[in-house]
């Protein structure tokens, strides 16, 4: 009965054209894996940093899974929002990783994306705020052919994570 | 230095010093890095020397270097700063060429130093140092030497005479100086030197000689590749032509010159010294070796450098050129390197193997495909190449040809393009454009919550509105619209055409049964055939009665126009004016009359035919039914009469009475049960037949013969102009052209725009034509269009049209507009021609035919959902909710797209299809049987399920039941989803075996009970099902609020400082505390400091106390001596008028004189209980006892939760009991006495208080004199109030009786009270009945309430036990009290009164506030409640109010607070000009004026009509005055503003009381009795217990007494009683009385008075238990326990 901890915080997020920024966050695993306590799912708070350009969310991971398989291993995905000064959410980017698989300690970095959209849709952004949206988010970690979408490229959000696995050697896979 | 060899040296080291200096010129010019090199290395080399000198004299040697070093050091500065600047190197270098060549051939070195000689004369200057220098060579050289210079100076002056000539003059003169310095200096520098080389220098060769050997080596290495002189010749060999280089020979020369002298003659001696010293040889031969090598010199120059040269910047660094390559030298080697294929063909005889002939398998006949075109030149570089490497040969294939695919290229890319193609991007693909979205809050009330795609229009198309009847209409405009209408439908028939069309079937059908009887000719008819055939003559019935009816109808129309056109005609000629255009046309068809006729004739015929064979077959039918039911009858009529045969028989047998009365029974059963008979059916009338038809057809068809008529119906006809009307149709006409029309639109209510006003024009038609766009923001609910009518600037509304919301899959475009009717009922009158509306009009001239109508006509509109730019539907999606993440797949939705939508379930719309018989090849339904066919066609077969991840299983670490089983895991789940049993589990062991099974049983338990009712629990059944249904109750209700408190506020996550400020109302920190520091201070006067607040999420174990201060204690009975005389004066008749007022004092004096002097009447002492811990003051003395003690109890919050939820869910109680301290002497020997004391300590129970944690924490503080619950009968107890009897005090204590207590109970630190959940409530919504407007008073009162005094509740609605809000008066309706309790007292009202409360107080008390921790009040309604049989003071409350009330008084509900409950409700009675306060739930009554009520704040009284709230100045009941009318006191809910609308009652009409069963009552009490009994030996494991049966029965028939008095005193009587009975016996024991509703407090209540805790050796005990049956199964429980100790 393999186990698998995860712990550790969004930290925040950097390199976002503007730095008011929040994040929702969710945790998608396959069939195999079972959720024993802890939230898979969540948002932080805005933050807006005075200083600097990086938004700190510090925002705690703690997940406790069992799995019978390793197939959908759990991964992270990633919706960075802005919230303008008009308190209107737009959103910033898409990311996704993995949940490290090797125990201890790691220091993400989730590069994210955003699509982009037609020139009309992009001047309109400028002006009035808003953005193209995947109309199925599961995109995000699905891995469909992505090659038609046009995006862009936003910030880096971090993620510290520590991973523990437990009994994983029971069943033959190494840590 | 005489000597040869020493000069030889000399010589030799001076040859070799300018060797060397030269060399290291050279070196600079070759390379710097390299020279440079060269001087560290030579410096670490000196570095090696001197260790290496050190050997021999170190300190000679240092010096010696050190001072060559300063030396080389100084000239070789000199030297940079002479030799700077290109020019000057570049003679250097030339310098070292000719030096070079110099060496290399020496039979030149005649001619060159003749040609140097020739130069002499230019640099005579330089020669007279050489003499000098040559001054110190010996004597016997010097001639030698003379002889050379002199042939040199021939040779020179030669050479400069020839140089002369083409010497260039331009040969810069300034070169000259330096050049001559550096020689003089270099001279000067080697002569200083020679004396040191001659040491230093030998040891170091070795050494040096190998570096020289590496550095040769090196040289010739690069010798492969031009060498940098070569390069640079290269590049300066055409600027500096022949003559230069001749002249640089030159220079070269004269400045070596000097040096080759030597060299010449150093090599002349060593010639001629060769054979001198062997040594000296071999050294030479090196030395000669090394000069003839090219090298070989510089090198070894270079260990004499290291003493010339130091580091300097200019060693590190050094210039270098850009390395290059020549090209064609590049070109040479790279040749070397590659391999070029070349481009020709390859011979077939290369690509094959040997002896083997190409084969081409085309000429063979099989099919090779073509090849890609390829350049031949690229196939042979190809080819070529290929053929080059190791087994190139395996790429060629039988033909001699490359081996190839036909085609290498892939019919379609592997990778679509990526533009063009945005429509066909996958859904998941696809983005949307968002808008940027509100905070979710905000937008709550906005169409299209979650999702952003709000952005929805709705069109509205106003095209027109046609009326078909208008209070202006005309009489003939009437007449006119009625054609008008008959017309447009005769059209649509004519469209149909249903007649022709079913005509036409029938005959078809005809033609198949008639095909079908011939086909088989009568013969061998199937089965299936017969029953075919019986199908479609049962077809051919329906069609044609079908047919008939339309026939009728067509015919009926026709004959309606041509009626009303007549009508019209002649209105017309009547009125003589034309308003209307209208005319028919009636064309008539002729048609051949025999032809029609025999048609006619055939229909008939075939049609009686059919008739005949039908009613053949139903006669036939019936005939056999007819049979059928006749033999039943038959038989049963047989049967009937043998049965009544045997009756008789039997009758006549036996005369049993019984029996008798049995078979009369049987008979008659048997008789009632006769078949009617049935009728024979009536042959049918064949004749009759056909003469219906023809009746028939006459009836709804053409005659035979008569011309078909078609009405055409035109607008033609010319209007009567408005001068040649009569003078009312004038005014008609001017009525109308007034009118105008329009449309106004509104959207959920609202209006949101109005069409263009439009004049009514003659034909009352009115055309608008506008489309309105609403951008919506809010859900549709409804779209009215009103139609306003307006004559000039007043308008009026004629009608409203309610247009539906439109499905989201109509959209702008697609649909057609709508013609909605409608119709307005107004009535209107015109004394012009106009018909008017709701008027009877008359038709005709004689004023027959009298018709009301009312305007009405059709408006044309459409309302439909726009379509955006990119064809997506500005409609939100069908449902509003559970559109998340994947409402943009859900838009795919296919049969949507045909419109149907809603139909999501594949079969079900194939059930439909199936069963609406949709024609498949109309094509209306094309898409729907597409759609079908696909489904079925199993092109789109969907599974019953899908399998997500297929290859999981094979994977699987293990099973899923394996998983399931874990306990860990469902440990941890179960924690995390905060079950109760496990919500607070701090820790879970990390291994499975740690965890027992049992943890999980009582979840499991919980689980299973939802079945199975624990009877053993509840005793009784009954309530053991309202323990369940509570249970569920509270279950969906905690469902409901969860929600609630999961929303969070800001101030529930922030906690935010108040800023201070200066002033503002009450607000004012700043300014306040700045008056503060102004004050004095005071230390005699402490100031109470307001306590920090502590949030309780940082709090652990141990950290709360609560502090319970014992002040004192009032009226604590008193001990009895027992050897008491009958006491007298028991309490007669008494009333509560009586106990209020008048002391009863009466005994007071009697007992006082009972008392021996000086004996203690009572040590009382307090223990106070809460959660397992036990502290107790010390014992005081007396009756009123001060204790003032403080205790500090710890508290512990449940599984260590301190989070607010989790303390007001605290259920522990505070028990606060006085206990009487009874010492008992124990010493058994008298003699003992003096020296030894013994005693025992008793105690004994005198009455209890119970505190709930909760009402401590919600109001941090308790603080007053609370009444002690104590028994009504303390044995060996009595009241003392002798002791005041002459102050004042006793008239106000004794207002009251019981015994009291002053306490004050707070927790430290103080804990932050949860919200009350009422704030909580203001966002949950909750379902209800009351009106809007209603509940928005009800708010504003609470809130107004709430701000003006915040401390005092007020409660306008409530939620009742469905969760739904109600308003409070609905629940005070006068309801009867049980019928027996009334009549117990039938003179005494208020003995019935205090029996009623009693009653009430009966019936079990359970809070609210702990079943629905954190959630909040439910209010039961009165027979709920009674079947419940469980509240908490609301319910209470409000039954004895209703009570009241149908009892006649005065009666209102208090919301109020009290202590210790909290929040309560209170009923407040008038009786004779004085208010009394009950509580409900004890049946205790106070007096308005009573200190003891313990009532402390009165928010507002609610009666069955209004509210009020207690808007003055006090809130205690003491200080305030109950008279409601008095609006400066109270504030009423219902006023004169706002009247009462009249709210009905959520009560019943009348309570329905079961009579209890009083067996079931006895058996109760045994049983309690039993277990009681068995709990006190239980608790007792250490003694035996011995019960004294006696006593027992003694109590036992005083309990019914003790219920009688309703629980009053009678104790007097009793005490005497027992005393009699039982006056060897010390008894302590008392009474008490409980509601019944479990097992389990009972036995608490027992447990807690510590009665069995007697451990004197020979205690008895007595336990009597009394249940009293009261309707509605409300028990009331006496247990009477005593100790007994025998005295004697």
């Amino acid at each position: 009965m393999a186990e698998l901890h995860i712990i550790g915080q969004i930290v925040g997020a950097s390199g976002f054209p503007q730095s008011s920024l929040f994040c929702k966050w969710g945790v998608h695993t396959g069939g195999a894996w079972r959720l024993l306590s802890g939230l898979k799912e969540g948002q932080t708070q805005v933050d807006m940093p005075q200083i600097g350009d990086t938004a700190y969310w510090s925002h705690p991971i703690d997940l406790h899974y069992t799995t019978k398989g390793l197939q959908g291993w759990p991964k992270l995905h990633l919706q960075v929002w802005y919230q303008d000064s008009f308190g209107r959410c737009e959103l910033y980017g898409y990311g996704y990783c993995h949940i490290p698989s090797s125990p201890g300690q790691h220091r993400l970095q989730c590069a994210t994306w955003r699509p982009l959209g037609t020139w009309q849709e992009q001047l309109a952004q400028m002006f009035v705020g808003g953005g193209p949206q995947l109309r199925s988010p599961d995109l995000i970690y699905s891995g469909a052919d992505r090659y038609r979408l046009h995006t862009v490229a936003m910030g880096n959000v971090e993620l510290d994570l520590c991973v523990i696995l437990r009994h994983f050697d029971r069943y033959g896979v190494e840590s | 230095m005489s000597t040869p060899s020493d000069l030889r040296d000399k010589l030799r080291k001076k040859r070799r010093a300018l060797q060397e200096s030269l060399g290291k010129v050279k070196d600079d010019t070759q390379a710097l890095v390299p020279s440079d090199s060269d001087v560290t290395k030579e410096n670490e080399r000196t570095a090696v020397e001197k260790l290496t000198g050190r050997g021999d004299d170190p300190g000679e040697t240092l010096r010696r270097s050190l001072k060559a070093q300063r030396m080389k050091k100084k000239k070789k500065l000199l030297e940079e700063m002479s030799m700077e600047g290109p020019p000057e190197e570049e003679m250097v270098n030339e310098e070292i060429t000719a030096v070079q060549e110099l060496q290399h051939d020496q039979e030149e070195h005649s001619v060159e130093t003749l040609a140097e000689e020739g130069r002499s004369v230019r640099l005579q200057r330089d020669l007279p140092p050489l003499p000098v220098a040559r001054a110190d060579s010996s004597l016997s050289e010097s001639s030698m030497r003379q002889r050379m210079r002199e042939k040199l100076r021939v040779a020179r002056s030669k050479a400069a005479s020839l140089l002369q000539q083409e010497a260039s003059l331009e040969q810069p003169s300034h070169l000259r100086g330096p050049r001559d310095r550096e020689t003089l200096t270099r001279f000067d520098r080697e002569t200083d030197l020679d004396v040191h080389e001659e040491e230093s220098s030998f040891a170091a060769r070795v050494k040096f000689r190998d570096a020289a050997r590496k550095a040769t080596r090196d040289k010739r290495t690069e010798t492969g590749l031009p060498t940098e002189e070569e390069a640079y010749k290269f590049f300066t060999f055409n600027f500096d032509p022949e003559p230069q280089e001749s002249r640089r020979k030159d220079r070269a020369k004269k400045k070596t010159r000097s040096t080759d002298d030597e060299e010449n003659e150093g090599e002349e001696d060593e010639e001629e010294e060769e054979e001198e010293t062997g040594r000296a040889r071999a050294r030479e031969g090196e030395d000669e070796s090394r000069e003839r090598d090219e090298d070989a010199p510089l090198v070894r120059d270079e260990e004499e450098d290291l003493f010339i040269i130091d580091q300097s910047a200019k060693d590190f660094l050094e210039l270098k050129k850009a390395d290059y390559i020549g090209y064609n030298r590049r070109v040479l080697r790279e040749r070397e390197i590659f391999f070029t294929p070349s481009t020709r063909p390859v011979p077939a005889s290369c690509k094959l193997p040997e002896n083997v002939q190409p084969r081409y398998l085309e000429d063979e006949g099989l099919y090779v495909g073509e090849r890609p075109p390829v350049a031949l030149s690229n196939q042979n570089i190809l080819e070529n190449r290929i053929l080059k490497e190791d087994g190139g040969k395996k790429w060629f294939g039988d033909d001699g040809r490359i081996l190839a695919l036909p085609d290498p290229i892939k019919e379609s890319s592997s990778r679509p393009p990526l533009y063009h193609l945005e429509e066909e991007l996958d859904p998941a693909l696809q983005t949307v454009y968002r808008k940027p979205l509100k905070s979710k809050y905000v937008n709550r009330y906005i169409a299209g919550v979650g999702d952003t795609q709000g952005d929805y229009q709705l069109d509205v198309d106003v095209s027109g509105l046609i009326f078909s009847h208008h209070p202006l209409f005309s009489k003939e405009h009437v007449l006119g619209a009625r054609l008008a209408q008959l017309y447009d439908q005769y059209l649509s028939r004519q469209h149909k055409n249903l007649t022709c069309l079913l005509t036409d079937k029938l005959n078809g059908l005809r033609n198949t049964i008639r095909n079908m009887l011939e086909l088989h000719s009568g013969e061998g008819i199937s089965h299936v055939t017969q029953q075919r055939i019986a199908e479609y003559k049962q077809e051919v019935r329906h069609t044609r009665q079908l047919r008939d009816t339309e026939q009728e109808k067509d015919r009926t129309l026709l004959k309606s126009i041509i009626k009303v056109w007549k009508e019209l005609k002649s209105l017309r000629e009547d009125k003589g004016c034309t308003n209307t255009p209208y005319k028919l046309y009636i064309r008539r068809e002729e048609i051949q009359r025999a032809l029609d006729e025999q048609e006619q004739e055939a229909e008939i015929l075939a049609e009686v035919a059919e008739l005949q064979a039908e009613s053949e077959e139903d006669y036939e039918r019936k005939l056999n039914e007819y049979k059928r039911k006749h033999e039943e009858w038959k038989s049963w009529k047989k049967k009937q009469k043998t049965l009544k045969k045997k009756q008789k028989q039997r009758r006549q047998q036996s005369q049993d009475v019984d029996e008798e009365e049995e078979e009369d029974e049987h008979s008659e059963e048997e008789l009632g049960e006769e078949p009617v008979k049935p009728e024979a059916p009536e042959k049918p009338d064949i004749a009759g037949l056909e003469q219906q038809v023809r009746e028939k057809a006459a009836k709804i068809r053409r005659k035979p013969g008569e011309p078909v008529l078609v009405p055409e119906l035109t607008a033609s006809n010319p209007i009567t102009p408005n001068e040649a009307c009569p003078r009312g149709e004038i005014s008609r006409r001017e009525d109308v052209s007034k009118r105008s029309l329009f449309v106004k639109v509104l959207y959920n209510d609202k209006e949101v725009s109005r069409t263009d006003s439009r004049s009514l024009n003659m034909d009352f038609r009115v055309h608008f034509g506008q489309i309105f766009n609403l951008k919506i923001v809010n859900w549709p609910e409804s779209i009215k269009l009103q139609i306003y009518e307006g004559v000039s600037s007043s308008s009026s509304l004629i009608a409203e049209v309610c247009v539906p919301v439109p499905e989201s899959s109509v959209l702008t475009g697609s649909t057609p507009s709508e013609e909605l009717e409608f119709s307005s009922n107004q009535r209107v009158t015109f004394n012009h021609e106009g018909v008017g509306s709701d008027v009877p009009v008359s038709f005709t001239n004689d004023g027959s035919n009298i018709q009301t109508l009312l305007t009405s006509g059709k408006l044309s509109c459409c309302v439909s959902w726009a379509v955006g730019e990119d064809d997506i539907p500005l409609a939100p999606p069908s449902t509003q909710h559970g559109a998340g993440m994947h409402s943009g797949l859900r838009q795919m939705d296919a049969i949507a797209c045909i419109g149907a939508s809603g139909l999501n379930d594949m079969k079900r719309l194939g059930k439909w299809a199936a069963e609406s018989r949709l024609d498949p090849n109309d094509p209306n339904n094309a898409s729907i049987m597409q759609l079908l066919s696909v489904a079925s066609g199993g092109e789109v077969v969907a599974p019953d399920y899908f399998r997500l991840e297929q290859l999981q299983e094979e994977f699987n670490f293990l099973s899923d039941e394996e998983l399931e089983r874990s306990r860990r895991f469902r440990l941890i789940r179960l924690r995390s989803q905060e079950e109760p049993e496990f919500r607070n589990f701090k820790t879970i062991p990390a291994t499975e075996r740690e965890i027992s099974e049992k943890v999980f049983e009582e979840y499991d338990r919980r689980l299973k009970e939802g079945e199975v009712i624990d009877t053993k629990e509840h005793i009784d059944a009954h309530r053991a099902l309202v323990a369940k249904y509570l249970q569920k109750v509270r279950e969906s209700v905690i469902n409901r609020f969860l929600i609630s408190k999961h929303h969070y506020i800001l101030s529930d996550l922030v906690v935010e400082e108040e800023v201070p400020s200066i002033g503002g109302p009450g607000q004012g920190v700043l300014g306040l505390n700045l008056f503060k520091l102004a004050e004095p201070k005071r230390p005699l006067k402490p100031r109470r400091k307001e306590r920090k607040k502590v949030t309780a999420q940082n709090l652990s174990d141990g950290d709360i106390k609560l502090l319970v201060n014992i002040i004192r204690g009032y009226d604590i009975p008193i001990r009895k001596p027992h050897t008491s005389k009958p006491a007298a004066g028991s309490k007669g008749a008494r009333s509560y008028t009586e106990t209020f007022t008048a002391a009863s004092t009466s005994q007071t004096a009697l007992q006082a004189s009972e008392w021996p002097l000086g004996q203690p009447v009572i040590r009382p002492f307090v223990e106070v209980s809460f959660q397992r811990t036990l502290l107790q003051t010390s014992t005081a003395e007396g009756p009123n006892p001060c204790w003032n003690e403080e205790l500090v109890l710890p508290f512990s919050a449940p599984n260590g939760d301190y989070s607010t939820s989790s303390l007001q869910a605290v259920r522990d109680e505070v028990f606060i009991s006085i206990f009487d301290e009874v010492l008992h002497d124990v010493v058994e020997d008298e003699r003992e006495r003096g020296s030894s004391v013994h005693t025992r300590i008793e105690r004994h129970w005198l009455g209890s208080i119970k505190i709930p944690f909760s009402t401590i924490y919600m109001q941090s503080r308790i603080d007053g004199t609370f009444k002690l619950g104590t028994p009504s009968v303390l044995l060996g107890y009595s009241k003392e109030r002798s002791l005041g009897s002459e102050g004042g005090y006793d008239a106000i204590r004794s207002l009251s009786e019981g015994t009291f207590l002053t306490l004050f109970i707070t927790i430290e630190p103080q804990l932050v009270p949860g919200d009350s959940i009422r704030e909580k409530m203001k966002d949950v919504k909750f379902d209800t009945q009351e009106v809007e407007r209603l509940l928005l008073a009800c708010e504003i009162f609470e809130k107004d309430a709430g701000q003006r005094y915040p401390d005092r509740p007020c409660v306008t609605t409530v939620v009742d036990i469905n969760g739904k809000t109600v308003f409070i008066t609905r629940f005070i309706r006068p309801l009867p009290p049980p019928q027996e309790l009334l009549d117990a007292f039938p003179n005494n009202s208020q003995e019935a009164t205090e029996l009623v409360v009693r009653y009430v107080s009966l019936i079990p008390f359970l809070p609210d506030s702990v079943s629905f921790a954190g959630i909040c009040d439910l209010w039961s309604t009165c027979d709920q409640f009674l079947t419940l049989l469980a509240g908490d003071e609301e319910e209470h409350a409000v039954l004895l109010c209703n009570y009241f009330l149908s009892m006649g008084k005065k009666a209102w509900l208090i919301i109020g607070t009290a202590i210790p409950e909290g929040p309560t409700a209170y009923v407040l009675t008038q009786e004779q000009n004085r208010y009394l306060i009950w509580n409900p739930s004890t049946g205790q009554y106070y007096g308005q004026h009573d200190t003891f009520c313990p009532l402390q704040t009165v928010g507002c009284l609610v009666n069955a009509d209004n509210v009020w709230f207690n808007i003055q100045l006090y809130a205690t009941p003491i200080r305030m005055s109950f008279d409601v009318t008095k609006p400066k006191f109270w504030k009423p809910f219902f006023s004169r503003s706002f009247p009462d609308p009249g709210l009905s009652s959520v009560q019943p009409e009348d309570l329905v009381y079961r009579r209890t069963d009083k067996a079931y009552a006895a058996e109760l009490q045994d049983r309690i009795e039993k277990i009681l009994r068995e709990k006190i030996m239980e608790w007792r494991p250490r003694h035996p217990t011995r019960w004294n049966r006696y006593c027992t029965s003694t109590l036992r028939q005083f309990l019914p007494k003790l219920e009688m008095s309703g629980g009053r005193e009678v104790a007097e009587e009793h005490r005497l009683e027992l005393q009699s009975l039982l006056g060897d016996y010390r008894i302590s024991g008392f009474p008490l009385h409980l509601p019944f509703s479990e097992i389990r407090p009972i036995i608490e209540a027992v447990y807690s008075t510590g009665v069995h805790n007697v451990e004197a050796p020979n205690v008895e005990f007595a336990l009597a238990v009394y249940v009293h049956p009261y309707p509605s199964n409300v028990l009331s429980v006496w247990v009477y326990i005593a100790s007994l100790v025998r005295t004697r």
